[in-house]
């Protein structure tokens, strides 16, 4: 008898118990304390000085803020240097991220390194740039090659119709630049056998002002230079402006720093598409997360450019693509 | 009689009123508590959001207030040295000497020094009159030659304001030479003092960090933020405006420029707004709170509710168990000395009543009844007992009217044959037996005694059947004196001749054997006869067997005896075809009789 309500009072116990889980779930918001995904961002430089790096970083750091996730950023002084970049990858992969987001500096030669991050379970996104094998769960970047198209058509306007042209490419082999060319060359359309040179500048204002020296002494023919990043086109710009033929030669260009904006102000530059590293950087991290999250995302991400040009570089919405706050800040 | 509907009742599943008690207290306190939980939670969160409303407004207002006072300051400034006779006399005075033009250039750059030394928020401070002349910052600055600041928006508003001031958004100034700074320009027309006309503008560029910061030192949360819109609703600040810029996020500002009340909630619900408008700006502070990061305080709340409520339940529970448990103790004691009753145990049954509410009532009801139940069922016994034993006399009184007949039948062919000594010799027997029977006082006589009425039964069927029957008695001594139910023997050994002998040829013979035999006295009726069959042997024990008998059935015998003795005593049969019939009767030798108590 005794032990029958014994059994009763455990009995109601339990109903109690479970009313008050289901209340619990019911009223205990879907969104709970989650841990903080582990995140590791490789840029190709991590120079403060560059506009285009710094810019994505205040991007993916603020997208880390917005997200809850723990950002690291690892990387080297120069975008050139590839086996460092190689290294910093496989010593990320050693701290186990929960994703590793990349922006290889070579399209060919790291794809080996990044396939055994994949292979060991960590998400992998691509930003900026691509490698030679499909492994990355993601890519966010700019269309380079309608951004290249893009310039293409500028470029096409400014010629003559023998005029030839010089490309001044930055780092060879790097995606960005393969399919930068690639989408000048469909821009050009027919013009595009004009192409007089191609030069590799190695992501260096000196190589680049060198380099355009060069090229344009050995082909005087030259009435248009189309730089492919920011080095290139700065340093290419300044060799046209100290050679004193800025009237001569019309350059169009990638990417935005102040004195490439100036060097549009004057006159030397003819236009120049910008990228939105700060909305790439942000993108990447949210990209990133979705994908830990097992949502469905996009293979490819653009994260947009926009072809800047004397004539537009002042209206409002430009200005504010041209003149990140952060760099105030 | 119409039937009664079997009505289940909502706790009719459960087994005891116990649990019913204790089930239905719990259930209701759980839906008090939660119609409590849900009351408080309710009413908390409105606390909690109208809190954080206050808390948010506060500090929309507080950073509202400082922007105020660091414009404001700034229009001070702006006040006086737009006016000062050393700028107007500079820009427009043409006919000054140029050493006069010197030292009022030098006084307007150590004014604007000063102005620029004792804030270093002030990018760029300026004059710029339509006929060229121009003061920028410490004299070694340029204007830019790609733009024409008459073409600026600043420019423009500053001729055009009615207040005589005017203050920019968030904008980069291009019209400096190699300075592309994000900046907030406040702006006012310069009068020509000899036109009367505006004829330029005095400009200070205000680094705009100093807005941002305002905004970045003050945290709604961790994730909320401060905007500033300016008078069309366009960003001056935001936290995140790289984002709004690159089209990635965007605020509401509609809904924000349109709203009239302090604060409202946006339209998911996931931000709460606050806002607050400045008359010397024209701008709006706007204040973001992440809703979620509100309930997340609200969810302690919550649990600490939770924990209380359970509690509580818990304590609910034990005390309405252990209070059903003392309400249903009384029905549970009714319960059980009812089953007392059941099986008879009167003894037991009374309960003691403590209570004097409808159980006790119940249960004194009970006990009367149980009383009455008692005294009527011993009322009951001892009647039957008393039916009984007048039965018993009413047959012990009988003598079989056949046998009577037969024997003076027999009486008067003797006293006919003039065998005068068997006359008085049977009429003796005969005359014994009527006394016998008739001395009907005691019930139970010694076995000495019940032998001599047989005897003399035995001695008138002998001389009745003469050749055809013999006996013998003999009863050890020390069971003579041994008590047993008067008229027991002799319906058993009428049995035996009118069952075993009558129907044998040869003579019979009947002997009587009494021994001890352990505790008990055993006497043995046997017969040599034809034996009886058993369903002979069934019948005789069957109620109300008419036969020629004295009128006292074997049946009866052996109901009484067992009744008298207990049912291990009686008579038991022996019978085989042809061979003979024993009977035999088990008699307890101690004066253990258990109808003593009936007597009572």
């Amino acid at each position: 008898m005794i032990n029958k309500a014994k059994k009763n009072i455990v009995f109601i116990f339990i109903i109690f118990g479970v009313i008050f889980l289901l209340f619990f779930i019911l009223l205990t918001p879907k969104n709970r304390e989650k841990k903080a995904y582990k995140i590791i961002l490789i840029p190709k430089t991590v120079d403060e000085t560059n506009d285009f790096w710094s810019s994505l970083m205040a991007g993916a750091k603020l997208g880390s803020k917005d997200l809850d996730v723990d950002l690291k950023i690892i990387g080297e002084k120069s975008e050139e240097n590839v086996k460092g970049q190689i290294k910093d990858i496989e010593e990320s992969a050693k701290r186990k991220p929960d994703a590793l987001i990349v922006a290889p500096s070579s399209y060919s030669k790291m794809s080996g390194n990044l396939e055994t991050i994949t292979d060991k379970g960590m998400k992998l996104v691509l930003i900026d740039s691509v490698v030679d094998k499909d492994i990355a769960e993601s890519i966010v970047a700019t269309n380079n090659f309608m951004a290249g198209k893009k310039l293409g058509e500028l470029a096409k306007t400014l010629l003559n119709h023998d005029d030839e042209i010089g490309i001044v490419a930055h780092v060879m082999g790097a995606s960005t630049a393969i399919e930068r060319e690639r989408g000048i060359k469909e821009g050009l359309g027919k013009y595009k056998d004009q192409i007089a040179d191609t030069v590799f500048t190695g992501s260096s204002y000196d190589r680049a002002y060198t380099r355009t020296e060069e090229m344009l002494k050995k082909h005087s023919n030259i009435k248009v230079i189309i730089g492919t990043n920011e080095y290139s086109a700065v340093g290419a710009a300044r060799a046209i402006k100290d050679q004193g033929l800025a009237e001569k030669v019309k350059i169009v260009g990638f990417d935005n720093s102040i004195e490439e904006i100036q060097m549009l102000e004057a006159g030397i530059f003819q236009g120049i598409v910008i990228q939105k590293p700060f909305n790439m950087g942000y993108l990447s991290i949210q990209q990133t997360v979705k994908i830990l999250e097992g949502e469905p995302v996009e293979d490819f991400l653009d994260s947009g450019y926009k072809m800047i040009t004397k004539d537009n570089m002042y209206e409002e919405e430009n200005q504010r693509l041209l003149y990140p706050f952060t760099r105030q800040q | 009689m119409k039937k009664k509907k079997n009505h289940r009742t909502i706790f009719s599943r459960f087994r005891s009123i116990r649990n019913t008690i204790t089930v239905a207290f719990s259930t209701l306190m759980i839906l008090a508590m939660l119609i409590f939980l849900l009351i408080s939670w309710y009413f908390t969160k409105k606390s909690m959001y109208e809190n954080s409303v206050n808390y948010s407004y506060q500090i929309i207002k507080q950073v509202n207030y400082d922007i105020n006072y660091y414009i404001g300051y700034m229009m001070n400034i702006s006040s006086i040295v737009s006016k000062s006779s050393d700028v107007l006399q500079y820009l427009y005075n043409e006919d000054q000497t140029e050493e006069e033009i010197k030292k009022e250039h030098d006084r307007i750059l150590s004014q604007f020094a000063t102005i620029r030394g004792s804030r270093n928020d002030i990018y760029n401070i300026a004059a710029v009159a339509k006929n060229g002349h121009r003061i920028l910052n410490d004299g070694t600055d340029k204007f830019t030659g790609y733009i024409d600041i008459e073409d600026e928006s600043w420019y423009k508003a500053a001729l055009s304001s009615v207040e005589g001031v005017s203050i920019s958004s968030s904008h980069v100034q291009n019209a400096i030479q190699e300075s592309y700074q994000w900046v907030i320009t406040l702006s006012r027309p310069l009068v020509n003092y000899k036109t009367k006309k505006k004829d330029g503008v005095f400009f200070v560029d205000l680094n705009y960090s100093a807005i941002s910061k305002l905004c970045n030192n003050n945290s709604l949360g961790d994730k909320g933020y401060i905007f500033i819109l300016d008078k069309d609703g366009k960003i001056v600040y935001h936290p995140k405006q790289d984002l709004i810029y690159g089209g990635i996020l965007s605020e509401n500002t509609k809904q924000i420029m349109k709203n009239k009340s302090n604060s409202f909630l946006s339209e998911d619900g996931s931000k709460l707004y606050t806002v607050s408008r400045s008359d010397l700006t024209g701008w709006t502070t706007v204040g973001v709170i992440y809703t979620q990061e509100l309930m997340k305080n609200n969810k302690q709340t919550q649990i600490l509710y939770l924990l209380i409520a359970m509690i509580l339940l818990l304590g609910v529970t034990v005390m309405s168990d252990v209070i059903s448990g003392e309400i249903t103790k009384p029905i549970r004691q009714l319960h059980d000395s009812m089953n007392l009753v059941e099986e008879g145990c009167f003894d037991e049954a009374n309960i003691d009543v403590t209570t004097d509410n409808e159980v006790g009532n119940l249960s004194e009801s009970f006990n009367i009844m149980a009383e009455r139940i008692h005294a009527l069922m011993e009322q009951n016994v001892y009647e039957q007992k008393q039916k009984r034993k007048s039965e018993l006399k009413a047959l012990q009184a009988q003598i079989n009217p056949h046998f009577l007949y037969n024997t003076l039948d027999s009486i008067i062919w003797m006293s006919e044959g003039g065998k005068n000594d068997e006359v008085v010799l049977m009429t003796s027997a005969l005359a014994k037996l009527l006394r016998q029977s008739i001395s009907n006082d005691k019930e139970e006589v010694s076995i000495a005694e019940e032998i001599n009425y047989v005897k003399s039964y035995m001695l008138i069927q002998k001389m009745r059947y003469a050749d055809k029957l013999d006996y013998s008695i003999k009863i050890a001594p020390e069971i003579e004196s041994t008590r047993i139910v008067k008229l027991t023997l002799q319906p058993i050994v009428e049995n035996a001749i009118y069952h075993g002998l009558k129907y044998k040829k040869t003579k019979g013979n009947i002997s009587i054997e009494g021994s001890k035999l352990g505790e008990n006295a055993c006497i043995t009726i046997s017969d040599d006869g034809v034996g009886m069959e058993t369903e002979t042997l069934d019948r005789i024990f069957k109620k109300r067997e008419q036969t020629k008998s004295n009128g006292v059935g074997v049946y009866n015998v052996q109901k009484r005896l067992k009744l008298y003795y207990g049912e291990e005593y009686g008579i038991s049969y022996l019978s085989r075809k042809g061979v003979g019939t024993m009977a035999t009767i088990t008699l307890p030798i101690a004066d253990k009789k258990n109808d003593k108590k009936y007597d009572k």
